[in-house]
């Protein structure tokens, strides 16, 4: 006879309890209906994803369009597919065949085929096309496009590259419609906004909202749970704090992300309701001058300006902590990629205290302005970069830089950086696309890279950040990325890094199916996020 | 000898002028100080708005002197409480409050002293050089006028400040360009009735120029009526100088503005309210003292009123 143990017993029943609990937990079945209310930090203005870098115009389009490749919705850090429904490589690694889905259509119900996909890529890496981020990345990278047949297209690779992949699966590489080129001539309206995504895009008004709606055809059956998403434009932080306080944002996974104070304020406040986490979130701020403007076509004020800004101060007051100073790669994101922050906290312009380097560049200011320089400083009236453009205005006046700030709105800002008509960008995030490293040189350091406002151009960057890409033996690509980055971080460059940014992100108790990304461009579709009760 | 006397007369004539001159003066003096009680006693609300204009003049030219810290130094940790060291606590990137407040009376004075002079001035002479002409000319100006005034103020402010850009003159310029009208219109009709004073018809008659009947008959004689235009509109532009500051417009985000400092304390309402507290209450403060001695400087020169100096 078995004795009866209470205690066993007791034991058991919590077992019970619990496995009852986790496996309804992990059954619970997603619903269906409901509006997610999201927001966006400035107006887009122009919408081709092909042609434009803000992260705006990534987040007006997001559901919208599917690429051949994406991040996993469930697994973000992992590549899954989208359009294609297996891809293989030739074993030289310079071939890259997609097999696409069928039956796939448009938003306005044209059948979808690999033509599409050859005119979507041949527009982004024609050479007289400026495509900042998709084709900043491919256009190194990739030879050609090749229809195979209406199912099958076939990528050439110049060489075999390790981050074609990763390129293949951002949210910028988007596949667009051959007849929506061809009858619009670009896709910077909304009305040119056909995609197979998730969603359609229903509605731009200005100033206000982006509206999606659930695309009925959407080619994965059974998605999207949701109606349809709306995008608030809130511009400036307080208004973004103030709609999380009143309930009437479901959802904030992106840039900016809230410093702590505002976190703080938003918990205090909602604190039963949302589930707050600290993210990093793939993003550098920078500091940008004209290599071909003066004060700062002389190589000796730019070394100035890398010396005198504080990195940490910046850190410790704007980000309010949350960020990493100084780096040019994030050992967080890179790994062993990343110069180790012991060395590049030694490096002149990180090292503290800062007495020596102000010193050296007062000197170097003083040798060709005696009496110190005025310039315009230029900064984006969005997030948090007016605070942290006062504070590097103050770290500059200390050498005899003057900086007179000039703000811009969003989208008016990056039409005058991509110009090139200023001076001084006083500071700027640039998201990362992957996070593969090439990104961070293909993007901003190479000669005509696609953020390289500044105009810099350095042969030795050039030749590494190549063989880099080149380089298939991964210890070999470690030792031409850490050489990279000394070198860049000592030079008189154009963009001077000041930290990656990090900060809080916060999402409603009934916001289901989303999983935070490592880059704020993806996993923003929702395809898969559904609203409980 | 008679050098001896000479001198001696020139000197005793040089005491006499000293003595008579100490003596106006003295006199003066007095007759000012019974002005001013008199002043202090018709109008007491007026007197403390005095008090309170001059304590923001005497802070603007002295904000070199009075402001413990410079005005852009973020030296300080951030959301600093206030305390002995830092009366109104330090800002969200740790500059001190009270520096910026002191820096922003500056700010403030200057783009309301000198929009408003620009503004009022500019407003007088079209308001009168169109009343004394009359006809075509004055219609067409005051449908011009009319067309300005039409435009809600604020929104004109935002959309010349976008037109022209960020800075503290340009904040003057569309400060001046708003008042103009204003200006005009009550100038004008001040200068219709004056226009038709004996003394103006005199003066024509005996073959002054339309010029200088304009500059030394008709527009003398307008001041009380501008006075008061202008001691009330400074209140005015300060208050739209903090708006457009406040709306992004106005002077550069660094500068010390008042309304500009409210922007920034919006960030950490719940955190620093000191950030918003204290420049707040400089803008109230102000605004409250100017329109105070505004209402007396026009009550004792409305001769419908009573209690006026006499």
């Amino acid at each position: 006879m078995i004795k009866r143990s209470p205690v066993l017993a007791l034991t058991l029943s919590v077992l019970l309890v619990a496995a009852t609990v986790f496996v309804a937990g992990a059954q619970e079945k997603p619903r269906y209906g409901g509006i997610l209310n999201w927001y966006v930090y400035g107006d887009p203005g122009r919408l081709d994803i092909h042609a434009e870098s803000p992260l705006s115009v990534q987040q007006a389009l997001a559901g919208i369009y599917s690429g051949l490749l994406q991040a996993d919705p469930d697994d973000p850090t992992k590549i899954a597919h989208d359009l294609a429904e297996r891809w293989t490589a030739s074993p030289d690694g310079k071939t890259y065949t997609f097999h696409l889905r069928k039956g796939v259509k448009w938003h306005d119900g044209q059948p979808f085929s690999s033509a599409d996909v050859k005119a979507s890529f041949d527009r982004v890496l024609n050479p007289s096309f400026k495509s900042p981020r998709c084709g900043s990345m491919l256009k190194p990278m990739v030879a050609s496009v090749e229809v195979v047949d209406p199912h099958t297209v076939q990528f050439n690779l110049k060489f075999p590259a390790a981050p074609f992949i990763p390129s293949m699966a951002s949210a910028w590489c988007r596949v667009v419609a051959k007849h929506v080129l061809d009858k619009h001539g670009d896709l910077v309206k909304p009305e040119a906004q056909i995609g197979t995504g998730p969603f359609k895009f229903k509605r731009y008004e200005r100033g206000n909202v982006i509206e999606w709606e659930k695309n009925k055809d959407y080619f994965v059956k059974g998605l999207p749970y949701l109606d349809g998403v709306k995008q608030f434009i809130l511009v400036g932080v307080p208004t973004q704090v103030a709609a999380a306080k009143a309930g009437r944002i479901h959802l904030w996974d992106t840039w900016p992300p809230l410093r702590k104070t505002e976190a703080d304020e938003l918990l205090r406040a909602r604190g039963d309701q949302i589930e707050i986490t600290q993210n990093s979130i793939a993003t550098i701020a920078l500091v940008y001058m004209h290599t071909q403007k003066p004060p700062f076509n002389n190589p000796d004020i730019r070394r100035a300006v890398n010396l005198a800004i504080d990195r940490q101060e910046l850190v410790a007051k704007a980000f309010e902590g949350a960020g990493v100073a100084c780096a040019l790669l994030d050992p967080k994101l890179y790994g062993d990629f990343a110069l180790p922050l012991d060395e590049v906290q030694k490096l002149p312009g990180c090292r503290q205290p800062k007495d020596q380097d102000i010193a050296e560049a007062k000197r170097l200011v003083e040798k060709h302005h005696p009496n110190g320089v005025d310039i315009e400083a230029a900064v984006r009236s969005v997030g948090g970069y007016v605070d942290r453009a006062q504070l590097i205005l103050a770290q500059l006046r200390k050498i005899g830089i003057r900086g007179t700030l000039k703000t811009f709105e969003s989208a008016a800002g990056f039409a005058v950086y991509g110009k090139g008509d200023f001076t001084f960008i006083t500071i700027q995030d640039r998201a990362m696309v992957t996070t593969d490293p090439s990104d961070m040189f293909a993007l901003m350091y190479t000669t005509g890279a696609g953020s390289n406002w500044g105009k810099w151009s350095d042969p030795k960057v050039d030749e590494l950040a190549g063989r880099a890409l080149r380089e298939t033996n991964r210890d070999k690509r470690k030792q031409i990325y850490l050489e990279l980055q000394r070198h860049i971080l000592t030079a008189p460059v154009s963009a001077v890094p000041v930290a990656w940014v990090e900060g809080f992100h916060y999402k409603d108790k009934r916001v289901r199916g989303h999983k935070w990304a490592t880059t704020v461009y993806d996993n923003n579709t929702f395809m898969k996020v559904w609203l409980a009760q | 000898m008679p050098e001896v006397a000479d001198r001696a007369r020139v000197a005793l004539g040089a005491r006499h002028r000293e003595a008579r001159a100490l003596a106006g003066r003295a006199q003066r003096a007095r007759a000012l100080a019974r002005q001013l009680a008199r002043f202090v006693v018709l109008q007491p609300l007026g007197a403390i708005g005095a008090v309170i204009v001059l304590a923001l003049i005497v802070t603007a030219i002295l904000a070199p002197q009075l402001a413990p810290h410079g005005a852009k130094d973020a030296a300080f940790a951030p959301y600093l409480p206030p305390s002995a060291e830092f009366p109104m606590g330090t800002d969200n990137i740790g500059r001190d409050v009270l520096s910026r407040v002191i820096w922003g009376a500056r700010l403030s004075l200057y783009v309301g002293l000198v929009s408003v002079a620009f503004g009022i001035t500019l407003g007088a002479l079209w308001g009168v050089v169109a009343a004394y002409f009359g006809g075509a000319a004055d219609s067409v100006s005051q449908r011009l006028v009319d067309m300005l005034m039409a435009l809600p103020p604020i929104i004109l402010a935002l959309s010349l400040m976008a037109a022209l850009g960020q800075s503290v003159n340009n904040v003057i310029i569309a400060l001046a360009l708003l008042l103009i009208p204003t200006a005009a219109r009550t100038l004008r009709s001040v200068a219709l009735s004056i226009k038709e004073t004996p003394y103006v018809e005199a003066a024509r008659a005996s073959g002054c120029s339309h010029w200088r009947v304009i500059f030394l008959h008709v527009l003398p004689n307008t001041f009380a009526t501008y006075v008061v235009l202008f001691t009330v509109n400074i209140a005015y532009a300060i208050v739209v100088e903090a708006a457009l500051s406040f709306l992004g417009l106005g002077a550069p985000p660094d500068e010390p503005s008042w309304g500009g400092m409210l922007t920034a304390g919006t960030q950490a309402m719940e955190t620093a309210p000191w950030m918003i507290f204290f420049p707040g209450l400089a803008i109230s403060l102000t605004v409250f003292g100017l329109n105070l001695l505004g209402d007396a400087i026009r009550d004792l020169t409305d001769p419908r009123l009573r209690g006026g100096l006499g």
